[in-house]
Parts: structure tokens; C-alpha cells; sequence
């Protein structure tokens, strides 16, 4: 059997697996990330909401942890903007306004703004986002907020064939890759945003556009850009996935992607090591700690066992006692008891127990 | 919010000859079963259709072998109605056959005395070795000791409902939704008119007729204290699981005495496992527990081993509305007869034009709206003979439509649109060819089209909806592993873009909707589902329902 060794294994590529990695990497360490693939913030817009930021405000290490994660998301190429101290209004998916603290940079500017003058720009055949829907639901929203602002639709046509119905994956696939599509699109909105100070769009402008890039991009219209979260494929969230692994293999994070972690080796209290469900024969990496963050699926590694964690984010079993010494869990693991499971915890767990695998020196494998 | 024959004009109160209170199976056959006599008739419910222990059974038409050693006349009437059902409604049932499994773990005597019982009730059955057993249905526990052969089937309750409304408004009977019966008019000593409320918009309206029939299933008795007399009810909870694969072939049934999680049904893309029996209140306010669901799992993985790591999509329970009479009252809800009861309030309690139906079972639907309607006619002093077992609900679509249908769409997807929509496929198919874009599949685990979708929506469909909750009563939108996330809100936009809905209306009635669908998932407590449920979180934000915790749910 193959035999891999590290300082810490991190098993979950959600917000806090990555993040996990992330600190572990930064320190030095010999890092691997197992996971079947993109935890489910991907889904979403993954900004981090005033509300969430509020629950998990309450402890000391929130402020440090956010920074982490703004740091290695500038780094990786989809910086962050705001910061947990403020909140503005952003739109929903459903056409609401959510209070929002941080979010990546291209979701930030569509908040209302009394006087600007906004176009919602959709697209043709893009049945999952629908401009005349968001426009009526965001004036209205504004005037409940007392910002005043209203919203205008317009839509583009491409003429490029892009399937029916078109996706917004599919239209970012193409803006990452053909510079002539881009051209197209560009001008296209560019018409549709004439008289207009600023445009919405659904998240389409790619999953591997940098932030230069976009900046580049609401140059050559000539207005602010900003986009709304759709139904996925979400963009906005994937895009933040696909910077941050990317950045993770760059610094060195070794990457398993497409198995499970089905088994934790534990000798005395201690993991020595997982073993990962690749097909034909399993796979072994040893480390010296690990980070747990497979999410609420029943896919946790450690199996029926598992009752929750302590205060050291280490793992319990159902009498209480802890179960691995050198093995941390984050994010919402099944039994968790924390209501919420929203961004914020995820980065305040992934980067707690990133910390604490980094600096424990469990068995000696390696 | 009227359909079919347009209001009665003239002194603006609406008059029928005879209204029904309950839109669930017997109450949607009842309607057709009297405007097939040509009587004027009304059906009001007070939600959506087949809302009540209907739309929250197996959906399961028994061939009468479930109650073949206990209930022979139940049996045989199971027996005769499914055959029945499957000649008239060809289109709601999907006609798999099952199988009565022995286990070693079971009574070898209840076995044997099956087939006598089988044989007596006239249920059609051949035995099957272990092996033979085995080869039919290869996911069966390795332990079976043989089996038996029944016509079971799987019927789509929301269909088998629609379509009897649908042919009832064509004969000139007429129904609504959303309309519940506040109170019921009596001058001497006889019913003259019932006043109801419309749900949605509170306004309240009267109507004059000659006679009343309480159809209302677990809410019969309180539809009789309106009249101030007793239709006594036995409420007896079941819980169905979900399943999200189609582990059988057949309906398998566990040959023993009836008990909890021995039946699984393939529904669809799915199957669905049950049920349990535990007494409640009333119809309203159920819950399930952890504790509830793992033995139903439990005893399900006896029958299919494996089965209790299967994905559980929604976890659902329904109220077996039993008729209890007072002697009745020590039994317990599986040893109250399933056979049902019809209650004539003039002779048991003088208050004249008066009947309830209570009891029963969605298989003897049909019989007992036949029942029912035998007495009404007589009441009325009307001679009409039932027709209801010799008329197709729906005429068969023509060669050429289903032709048209199958140059628009794959095979499967024309092939359940045509099942769903009868005649009216010709209308979705016109508007596809108009505008190709309408060939996008919205649901992708049930086949609904946007072109469909849009049919359902808008004012030409014979059964409008209210909410989103309700296309998915017409078409099983949402009924997949994504559970309305995503179709659920396609549906929203295609209700705001066929201007049935403002902006704000449509974004209320998903959210109305995904906290029902998530309602449905909260008794799931472990399993991949519950990464659906926080992809729906991240998706849709901290304002949607999320937990783990047992609720209260009523939807279905």
C-alpha cells in the first residue's frame, strides 16, 4: 500500500478545510488536502453576512481568523472587501437585500445607492436569472430600506449558440476562455448600460477572473459593474473556490481530489494517519495531526463514533471521552449543536483547528 | 377561483343541487360520480388538492392481500376496485405487480394461510420459490423463504384526484380549492346551504343546495359538529420515508400480520417505505421522531439489506382517517376495519340532506363515492344508475399527438407529459413548437418542461394553483433529491413571467414553499440529504428554516 507522509492532513475543501490548509501551509508545513470536491458555500455567493458575523462575534479569535482568510484570498487573486465592523445591503437571489460585512469584491457594489441610476442587465436564454423579476423585487426592497434606489432591466443577446438553456457556467467558461466572446459581451453590455451610472449583472464573468481583470472590464464599459448571485452553478462562489485551491497548490498544499477520506487510523489516542477510498487500492498518508471538515453529510471518517467535539475542537465520543488527541474538527460536523452553520463559522473552526493541528506534534510518522 | 359552469346568475348567491365538503380521492369521486348522473354538484376544499391522508398515503392500490387473512370483505374489495382503477385511470397507475414476501424470521403458519385467504378474496397470486422470488426482485434479503405474486400497483394520487375533477368539471360539476366550509345552513330539520371561506383572499360566500356530503376525511368530525352531529374518527398516524432510488421492481409486502415498515412501494423515480400506527388527535400538527424513523429503517433493511444507508429525501405522515364507532373505541388502529361507513344524519340524527363517508381506503375510492351517491340520488328522488366503473376518466391521445410530442422531446419526457396531461398535451406541444426555449426541462428528476410548467400556470388548466406547492400536485415538480431548490424556483419565475404573480407574490410563494419542502426534510437526521439541506441553506440564506430538530409539519 502507498504511504504518504505529512506534517497535517486537512479532509474537506469547504471554507474551512481550505482555510485550514491555508494556516498550516503558511507555517511551514508539509500540508495535504483530501477531498471529494467543492464544499457547498460553492452554492452560494460565499460572503460572510452581518448576522453570522454577529453570532460568532462573541469570540476573540473571530477578528484574526477573518484577516487570515482576507490575506490568503488577496493572495490567491479574489480579494475580499468590507470588514466585521460594518455591514451594507446586497441582493439576494430571491431579490432581497441581506446585511452583509464582507464579500468578494465582485458582489460588492450592488448595493443600493439613492440617485445612481442601475441597469439589471440579463441575458437571453439564461433561464435561472430573470432581470424583469430582480428589477421590480429590488425597487420595491429599496423602498422598504429607505434607500430609494431604483433599478432598471435591460437584456443582452449573444450571438454565439450556447445551448438551451444557457448557464451561467457556460457563459463564464467561455469569458475565461475566448477573448472574441468577451469582446461581444463587453459591447453588449456596454450598449445595454447607455444612461445607465452603474450595472447588475448575474454571476457570469468567470471562474478565473482575477480582480485586475475585472477592473480592466468595468473600464472598458465605461460604468460600475457588479454581479447578483444566481441558482447554480453559482459563479461568484466558485470562483472563490477555484483562487483559493489554486493559491493552496501553489504554496506547496499537496491536493487529493475526487475520493473520500473512509478511515481514520488511531493508535493510543493518537491519528496516525487516513486512509482515502481510491479506487482500486486505498490510499495511506500518515501525518503528525489532522483537520477534520467533511460537513454535515454522513461521510465523517470517523464514523459512529463521533458525538461532537470539545472546547480544543478535538473529537468525542458518545460517553465524552475524547476520541483522538491530535485531530481537530471544523465546520459543521453532523451532531454539532451551533444552530448556525453559516461562512463565518466555517473560517472562526477552519482556521482554530488549522492552528492547533499546526502547532501539535502528534506521533512521529513522519 | 370558480371552475367549470360559470356562477349562477340571477339573486347572486351560488346554488348546486348538492355540495361536497373534501378534495381529497372519495370527495374528487363523488364529483364525478354525480355530474356522471347529471347531478349539479360542488366540491369545496379548504387547501389545495388531495391535502389530507390522500396525498400522504403510500400511494399504493392494493390488490387485497394486505388484507387477505383479516378482512376478507375488505380484501375483496380491494381486489375488484384496483382492477377497476388500472381500466379506468390507466394513466395514474403504474401497474409494477408485487410480491408477498415469507422471511424466515416470520410465522411460516401466516404464510400458508395467505394463499387460502388470497385464493377465497379472489386475488390473482402464484407461488414463488425463494430463488425464483430472488430473480424478480434481486435486492430481497438473502433469508426469504419464497413468496407470492399480487396485481399490486402504484397509483399517482395527485393524478387519480385531478383526473376525476377534471372529468367531472367536463361533465358540468365543479370545484375549489382553497375554500373552507365555516358553517352549514339546517331549516327544518334539513340542510338548505353551506358558507365557506376562501383561504387566500378571507372573503366568505354562501351557497344553497339540497343536500351536504362530508367527505372530509380526518376532518369529518369536525365538518359534522357544524351540523351539530358526530361522524366519530379514529385519527391513526402513519410515517412514510422517501427513498431516493427505486430499490424494487414490485411492491414488496412482508407476508405476516400487518405491522410497521413492511411495505415498499417504487413511486416514481422513488420508493417510499412504511408506514407506522400510532393514535393522534387530529389530522393537524404531526411530527415524526428520530427514534420513529430509525425503526422504520430498521425493519425496511430487514426486507432489503442495505437499505438503511439509502438517502431519505422527505419524510412524510398522513392521518388513516378510521371510522370508530363506540364499540370500536377499545381497538387499536390496525385492528379497526379498513372498510368504511356511510352515515346518514336523517335517520341516525334527523337533520335531513346530511350524509358523512367515513373510513376507507384510497383503493375502494370509487366504490365508496358509488355508495355514497346511490343514497343521494335516492334522497333526491332522482333515478340514475353509477357509471363511474365502466367510463374511462380521460379519453386516450391520438396517434398523432403522441407523434408530434416525440419530435419535440425525448421519449420519456413526451411519455410522462402525455400521462399528466391527457388532451392538453396537444396545447403544451403547440406552444413548444411556437417557442423551442419552452423544451427546457425545469424539474430534471420528474420531466417537467418549462412549456408544461407554463400550461399549469396559466388560466387554461382545468385546476388553477395557488402556490407552488400546488404545481407540484399537478405535475411532481420538486419531488426529486433537490426537493424544490431549484426547480422550486424556476417555478417562481416562470409564475412572475407568465404574469400569474407580481415580483413580491412570486418570491412569497417560494419561500412559503421551501420552508413546507424543508419542513418535510427536518425529521431527516442523518444521511446525504442533509447536504442538500445546507446547500439550500447557502444558497438561499440564514432566513430559510434550517435545522435538524423535529418540527411540525403540514404540508405533505
Amino acid at each position: 500500500m502507498e504511504t504518504n507522509r505529512y506534517d497535517v492532513v486537512v479532509v474537506g475543501a469547504g471554507l474551512s478545510g481550505l482555510v485550514a490548509a491555508g494556516v498550516a501551509a503558511h507555517r511551514k508545513l508539509k500540508v495535504a488536502l483530501v477531498a471529494t470536491g467543492a464544499g457547498s458555500f460553492v452554492t452560494g455567493p460565499a460572503w460572510l453576512t452581518a448576522r453570522e458575523i454577529r453570532q460568532a462575534s462573541t469570540t476573540a479569535d473571530l477578528g484574526e481568523a477573518i484577516d487570515f482568510f482576507c490575506e490568503i484570498a488577496t493572495l490567491a487573486g479574489c480579494p475580499y472587501t468590507g470588514d466585521i465592523t460594518t455591514a451594507r445591503f446586497l441582493p439576494s437571489i430571491l431579490g432581497d437585500f441581506h446585511s452583509v460585512a464582507l464579500t468578494p469584491l465582485t458582489l460588492w457594489n450592488a448595493e443600493p445607492r439613492k440617485g445612481v441610476t442601475t441597469a439589471i442587465v440579463g441575458i437571453r436564454g439564461l433561464s435561472s436569472f430573470d432581470e424583469n423579476f430582480m428589477a421590480e423585487r429590488l425597487t420595491e426592497q429599496a423602498r422598504l430600506i429607505a434607500s430609494g434606489c431604483a433599478y432598471t432591466a435591460r437584456q443582452i443577446s449573444l450571438s454565439r449558440n450556447m445551448g438551451v438553456p444557457v448557464t451561467t457556467l457556460r457563459v463564464a467558461q467561455c469569458f475565461d476562455r475566448d477573448p472574441v466572446f468577451r469582446e461581444e459581451l463587453t459591447s453588449a453590455l456596454r450598449a445595454a448600460a447607455s444612461g445607465f451610472e452603474r450595472i447588475l449583472i448575474p454571476g457570469i464573468l468567470g471562474l478565473e477572473t482575477s480582480a485586475e481583470q475585472i477592473a480592466q472590464f468595468e473600464r472598458e464599459l465605461g460604468c460600475q459593474v457588479s454581479e447578483i448571485p444566481t441558482l447554480p452553478p453559482s459563479i461568484p462562489g466558485l470562483r472563490v473556490y477555484h483562487h483559493l485551491e489554486s493559491y493552496l497548490h501553489k504554496i506547496g498544499v499537496e491536493l487529493y481530489r475526487g475520493f473520500p477520506a473512509n478511515k481514520v487510523e488511531i493508535q493510543d489516542g493518537l491519528c496516525m494517519g487516513l486512509q482515502i477510498a481510491s479506487p482500486g487500492h486505498p490510499l495511506n498518508l500518515r501525518c503528525r495531526s489532522a483537520v477534520l471538515a467533511t460537513g454535515r453529510s454522513s461521510t465523517n471518517p470517523l464514523g459512529l463514533e463521533y458525538a461532537g467535539c470539545d472546547q480544543q475542537m478535538r473529537p468525542l465520543n458518545s460517553t465524552g471521552s475524547v476520541i483522538t488527541r491530535n485531530l481537530f474538527v471544523a465546520g459543521p460536523l453532523p451532531h454539532s449543536s451551533d444552530g448556525d452553520h453559516g461562512n463565518a463559522m466555517r473560517i472562526l473552526t477552519g482556521y482554530r483547528a488549522g492552528s492547533l493541528a499546526a502547532s501539535t506534534r502528534g506521533n512521529h510518522a513522519a | 377561483m370558480w371552475c367549470g359552469r360559470a356562477q349562477l346568475e340571477g339573486h347572486g348567491m351560488e346554488a348546486a343541487q348538492v355540495v361536497i365538503i373534501g378534495g381529497g380521492a372519495t370527495g374528487a369521486g363523488i364529483l364525478w360520480d354525480l355530474s356522471l348522473r347529471g347531478i349539479s354538484a360542488t366540491l369545496l376544499e379548504q387547501g389545495d388538492i388531495a391535502n389530507g391522508a390522500t396525498g400522504r398515503c403510500h400511494g399504493l392500490l392494493h390488490s387485497g392481500g394486505r388484507y387477505a387473512v383479516k378482512d376478507t370483505d375488505t380484501a375483496r374489495e380491494c381486489a375488484a376496485e384496483s382492477n377497476i382503477i388500472k381500466a379506468i385511470a390507466p394513466h395514474c397507475v403504474d401497474d409494477v405487480g408485487g410480491l408477498f414476501v415469507q422471511f424466515a424470521q416470520d410465522d411460516p403458519a401466516f404464510f400458508d394461510q395467505w394463499q387460502r385467504a388470497a385464493e377465497a378474496a379472489g386475488i390473482r397470486s402464484r407461488r414463488l420459490s425463494a430463488d425464483e422470488a430472488r430473480e424478480l426482485e434481486p435486492s430481497l434479503a438473502a433469508n426469504i423463504l419464497g413468496a407470492f405474486t399480487c396485481p399490486d400497483a402504484h397509483v399517482d394520487v395527485f393524478r387519480l384526484v385531478l383526473a376525476n375533477l377534471e372529468a367531472a368539471v367536463a361533465r358540468g360539476g365543479r370545484f375549489k380549492t382553497y375554500s373552507k366550509v365555516t358553517s352549514i345552513h339546517t331549516a327544518n330539520g334539513h340542510v338548505r346551504g353551506v358558507r365557506y371561506r376562501n383561504a387566500l383572499s378571507g372573503e366568505e360566500h354562501e351557497i344553497s343546495c339540497e343536500m351536504v356530503i362530508n367527505a372530509a376525511g380526518g376532518w369529518a368530525q369536525s365538518i359534522a359538529e357544524l351540523a351539530g352531529v358526530e361522524a366519530p374518527i379514529y385519527c391513526d398516524k402513519g410515517t412514510l420515508l422517501v427513498l431516493n432510488h427505486r430499490l424494487n421492481r414490485r411492491v414488496i409486502n412482508r407476508c405476516r400480520q400487518p405491522g410497521d415498515a413492511d411495505i415498499l412501494v417504487p413511486a416514481g423515480p422513488t420508493c417510499i417505505l412504511g408506514t407506522s400506527s400510532i393514535r393522534v388527535p387530529g389530522p393537524e400538527g404531526l411530527s415524526v421522531s428520530p427514534e420513529e424513523v430509525d425503526r422504520l429503517l430498521r425493519l425496511g433493511d430487514e426486507m432489503i439489506p442495505g437499505l438503511v444507508d439509502a438517502r431519505i429525501l422527505r419524510i412524510f405522515c398522513g392521518v388513516r382517517p378510521l371510522y370508530a364507532p363506540r364499540t370500536a373505541e377499545a381497538a387499536k388502529g390496525r385492528e379497526i376495519s379498513r372498510g368504511f361507513a356511510l352515515l346518514d344524519h336523517e335517520t341516525r340524527d334527523g337533520v335531513g340532506g346530511f350524509v358523512s363517508i367515513v373510513g376507507g381506503k384510497l383503493t375502494t375510492y370509487r366504490l365508496m363515492a358509488a355508495e355514497v351517491c346511490d343514497c343521494v340520488v335516492g334522497k333526491l328522488g332522482i333515478i340514475a344508475e353509477c357509471a363511474t366503473d365502466k367510463t374511462p376518466l380521460r379519453p386516450a391521445i391520438d396517434r398523432k399527438t403522441h407523434q408530434r410530442a416525440l419530435h419535440l422531446l425525448p421519449h420519456p419526457v413526451a411519455d410522462k407529459m402525455e400521462r399528466r396531461l391527457g388532451l392538453a398535451t396537444v396545447r403544451v406541444i403547440e406552444t413548444i413548437e411556437a417557442r423551442p426555449e419552452l423544451a427546457e426541462l425545469v424539474c430534471e428528476c420528474e420531466l417537467v418542461t418549462r412549456g408544461e410548467l407554463e400550461y399549469v400556470l396559466g388560466g387554461s388548466a382545468p385546476a388553477p394553483v395557488f402556490a407552488i406547492s400546488d404545481v407540484s400536485r399537478r405535475t411532481r415538480l420538486g419531488f426529486g433529491p433537490c426537493q424544490g431548490t431549484f426547480c422550486g424556483y424556476k417555478a417562481m419565475l416562470a409564475g412572475y413571467q407568465t404574469h400569474r404573480w407580481t415580483a413580491a407574490e412570486a418570491a412569497n410563494r417560494f419561500s412559503a414553499y421551501l420552508h413546507e419542502r424543508s419542513r418535510g426534510q427536518s425529521f431527516i437526521h442523518k444521511g446525504r440529504q442533509l447536504e442538500q439541506l445546507e446547500l439550500n441553506h447557502d444558497l438561499y440564506g440564514a432566513e430559510q428554516p434550517f435545522c435538524a430538530k423535529p418540527g411540525v409539519q403540514d404540508g405533505n
